[in-house]
């Protein structure tokens, strides 16, 4: 992604900051949630002890006791129930008067029959203990329906009775059932000793039945009830729980704590820190883009200005007022700025100067060249006219030397009128313009060889050109045809010694490009000068052998040159010359 | 010169040249009836007043003291009276932009004076001929 830096450092700080964030709040909830763990543990096992003190109460037990040993009681049962049955339902009326208001008072022979009650209920015929030996024992909880009930016997009776025995001894049992009061109020007020929260559970160690004080439950499984440490199990939903026995009794208290209630402070952490660390990181966030913004806008600036220079506007320059490090970066890069604007106008203004002392230049040598084609020419012409007229309107009166001498001037006025025409044609080459497009150089080789041929019908020896297969070239037509003209001509003129000139137009190929050659069977040239050849005015052979000007070669290079191509010869005395030229596949 | 005869006016400079045209032109027996400026506005001149016969051409040096050859074809060539007139520049200039004005003036024909006498003969020989005895003009 192609993000500037502007947006990327924010992003990057923000990221940074919510991860951190995130390690903060899962720690941080780590730890409050086993610190809030270590608690429960410790609040469990603790109002389980309260509860199991709440219960162990040994006050009631010395009553039954008490009452067990009571004369009256004895008495009654010494006397097989004959006698003293209104003094022993006073003793016993006494303690359920004392006591609580829901209990009642049995006093049972060792078969179980009931021998006496007193108290406000009825409690079922089967809740019935083993009493204690020598002092009253609870028994297991007992439950009718949705009451339960709590017993406690003492065995009483003179000498040694044995319980268990039906004999008819005179002992018995005093039996007190208590109905324990079941009801909301209740619970809640239990709940309220161990901190509100948490579920306080009273059962058999053995089992079935239990109660949370509001009504009867299912028994917490076995391991629960057994384990004196704290546990988790499920009871529709995950609860973390401590049992502990009643002392001096079979029963059991478990206290319990949801597990949602544990993790609560740990949840209630998390909730309040979460937004904060939100908030610290939208802050973190935004504190970053203002200072990214702060620190790119400037960068900004000079960076547009930078592009802007180097698209052109040189007169770009930034406008930064700060003392930092962007401000040196404004400072330098305005002075490199004002350098750069400066070289560039004095390069400016040096190119103007060169290129109007170029055109100057240029245009003396049009007017150079216009003059030596214009004023040259015409004292040349009227040498030869006049010497011609002399020749031919004077013979008569001419001895055969001064004959001789004006056929001298007459030549070379002729061969100077050709070497500045030729010099002029070169000049000429340097200014014209090239117009490149396709050319069909194979055509191009034929019309050329066509018109040379027709030139060359009076020479002595045959003469034949072949053109050979030539693919199309990119240039300008008409200096392409003055090149193929050019080397024509030179290898039919280097020919002309020979019976049989042979001239051969071909190509070849060369990597992208194509090599074409005109290649003769003529004088040749020694290979140690042929550098020399395409020069201007340079000859290899003398003029009476060859005429000429030596500008034909000179003319051939310059056109190829111009076009981007590359021109060269090979060749030896008599043997022949060749003359290859490349020109570039497409552009020039 | 008797203005009424005239059938060619060559408008040239320089003697020499002069002479070698006549020369070439009296071997065609044309000469007779030349009429010759040395300069251009001479030759502006010999058609100002409007009453003076009509050449059936004008050789046309460019290079001409005064008034310079281009000049005396434009102003011929803009004038309704002398623009069926047919000019022959006649010029030692083979340069390029001058062709191309003349050309561009109106022209009829531009011919450069080669140095060699007998070609040179031949070429204003020839065009005299052509302009002369071929050449049917509006009338």
């Amino acid at each position: 992604m192609n993000w500037s830096i502007e947006r990327k450092l924010p992003l990057l700080v923000s990221i940074l900051l919510l991860g951190v964030a995130i390690v903060q709040l899962t720690i941080g909830y780590g730890e409050v949630r086993q610190a809030s763990r270590a608690l429960a543990d410790k609040r469990l096992p603790l109002a389980t002890k309260v509860l199991a003190d709440l219960f162990q109460t040994g006050q009631g037990r010395a009553r039954i006791t008490a009452l067990a040993k009571d004369p009256a009681i004895t008495a009654f049962l010494g006397s097989h129930g004959r006698q003293g049955r209104d003094a022993a339902l006073a003793a016993m009326h006494r303690i359920t008067t004392d006591t609580a208001t829901n209990a009642g008072l049995e006093l049972r022979d060792f078969s179980g029959r009931l021998l006496l009650r007193t108290g406000r209920f009825m409690a079922a015929d089967s809740v019935l203990v083993s009493p204690g030996k020598d002092s009253a024992r609870y028994g297991p909880l007992v439950r009718q329906d949705t009451t339960l009930f709590i017993a406690l016997a003492a065995a009483t009776g003179v000498g040694d009775q044995r319980a268990g025995e039906h004999t008819g001894s005179t002992g018995g049992i005093v039996q007190q059932v208590t109905r324990v009061n079941l009801s909301k109020r209740t619970r809640s007020m239990l709940t309220g000793l161990a901190g509100g929260d948490v579920i306080l559970l009273l059962g058999n160690a053995t089992g079935d039945p239990w109660t949370d004080f509001a009504g009867i439950v299912p028994a917490p499984p076995a391991n629960v009830r057994m384990s004196l440490t704290p546990v988790r199990y499920e009871r529709g939903e995950m609860m973390r729980a401590s049992a502990a026995p009643v002392p001096g009794t079979p029963w059991m208290v478990v206290a319990q704590l949801p597990s949602r209630l544990v993790a609560a402070p740990a949840r209630s952490y998390l909730i309040t820190m979460a937004p904060i660390a939100l908030l610290i990181v939208l802050a973190g966030a935004l504190l970053a883009w203002w200072g990214s913004r702060r620190l790119m806008t400037p960068l900004g600036v000079v960076a547009r200005a930078a592009e802007a220079i180097a698209g052109g506007d040189l007169t770009q320059r930034v406008l930064v007022d700060r003392r930092d490090e962007i401000g040196r970066l404004a400072t330098s890069f305005n002075t490199m700025a004002e350098q750069v604007s400066r070289s560039h106008e004095r390069l400016e203004s040096q190119v103007a100067q060169r290129t109007k002392a170029l055109e100057s230049t240029n245009a003396e040598l049009e007017a150079f060249s216009y003059s030596v084609s214009h004023d040259l020419r015409a004292p040349l012409r009227a040498i030869h006219g006049f010497a011609r007229i002399l020749l031919e309107d004077h013979k008569a009166q001419l001895d055969p030397e001064p004959q001789r001498l004006l056929g001298i001037i007459d030549q070379n006025t002729r061969r100077m009128g050709q070497l500045i025409d030729d010099l002029l044609a070169f000049s000429r080459l340097g200014r014209t313009e090239i117009t490149a497009r396709q050319v069909d150089m194979q055509e191009l080789a034929r019309a050329a060889a066509d018109e040379i041929r027709h030139a060359e019908a009076a020479r002595n020896g045959t003469l034949s050109i072949e053109v050979g297969r030539l693919p199309p070239a990119h240039g300008d037509r008409a200096l392409l045809r003055q090149v193929m003209s050019n080397l024509l001509q030179n290898a039919v003129k280097f020919t002309r010694e020979r019976a049989e000139a042979r001239v051969e137009v071909g190509s070849r190929p060369d990597g992208d490009s194509t090599v074409y050659f005109v290649k003769d069977n003529g004088a040749g040239f020694d290979p140690r000068y042929s550098a020399k050849l395409f020069g201007v005015f340079q000859r290899l052979h003398s003029t009476e052998r060859f005429d000429g000007t030596g500008v034909g070669l000179a003319i051939v290079k310059r056109i190829i040159e111009r076009h981007g191509g590359r021109v060269w010869a090979e060749g030896q005395v008599d043997q022949g010359a060749t003359f290859s030229f490349t020109l570039p596949a497409k552009e020039l | 010169m008797d203005q009424h005869g005239v059938e060619i006016l060559l408008v040239e400079d320089n003697p020499n040249d002069a002479e070698l045209t006549l020369r070439a032109l009296k071997q065609r027996n044309l000469a007779n009836q030349v009429r010759l400026c040395r300069d251009g506005a001479e030759a502006v001149d010999f058609f100002s007043d409007g009453a003076g016969p009509v050449p059936k051409v004008v050789l046309l040096d460019l290079k001409l003291p005064k008034v310079d050859g281009l000049e005396v074809l434009r102003r011929l060539k803009q004038d309704e009276r002398t623009k069926a007139i047919p000019i022959v520049v006649l010029t030692s200039s083979r340069e390029e932009p001058d062709i191309e004005r003349a050309y561009a003036l109106g022209a009829n024909s531009y011919i450069v004076k080669p140095v060699d006498f007998d070609a040179f003969a031949r070429a204003v020989s020839e065009l005299g001929l052509y302009w002369l005895l071929l050449n049917h003009p509006p009338r």
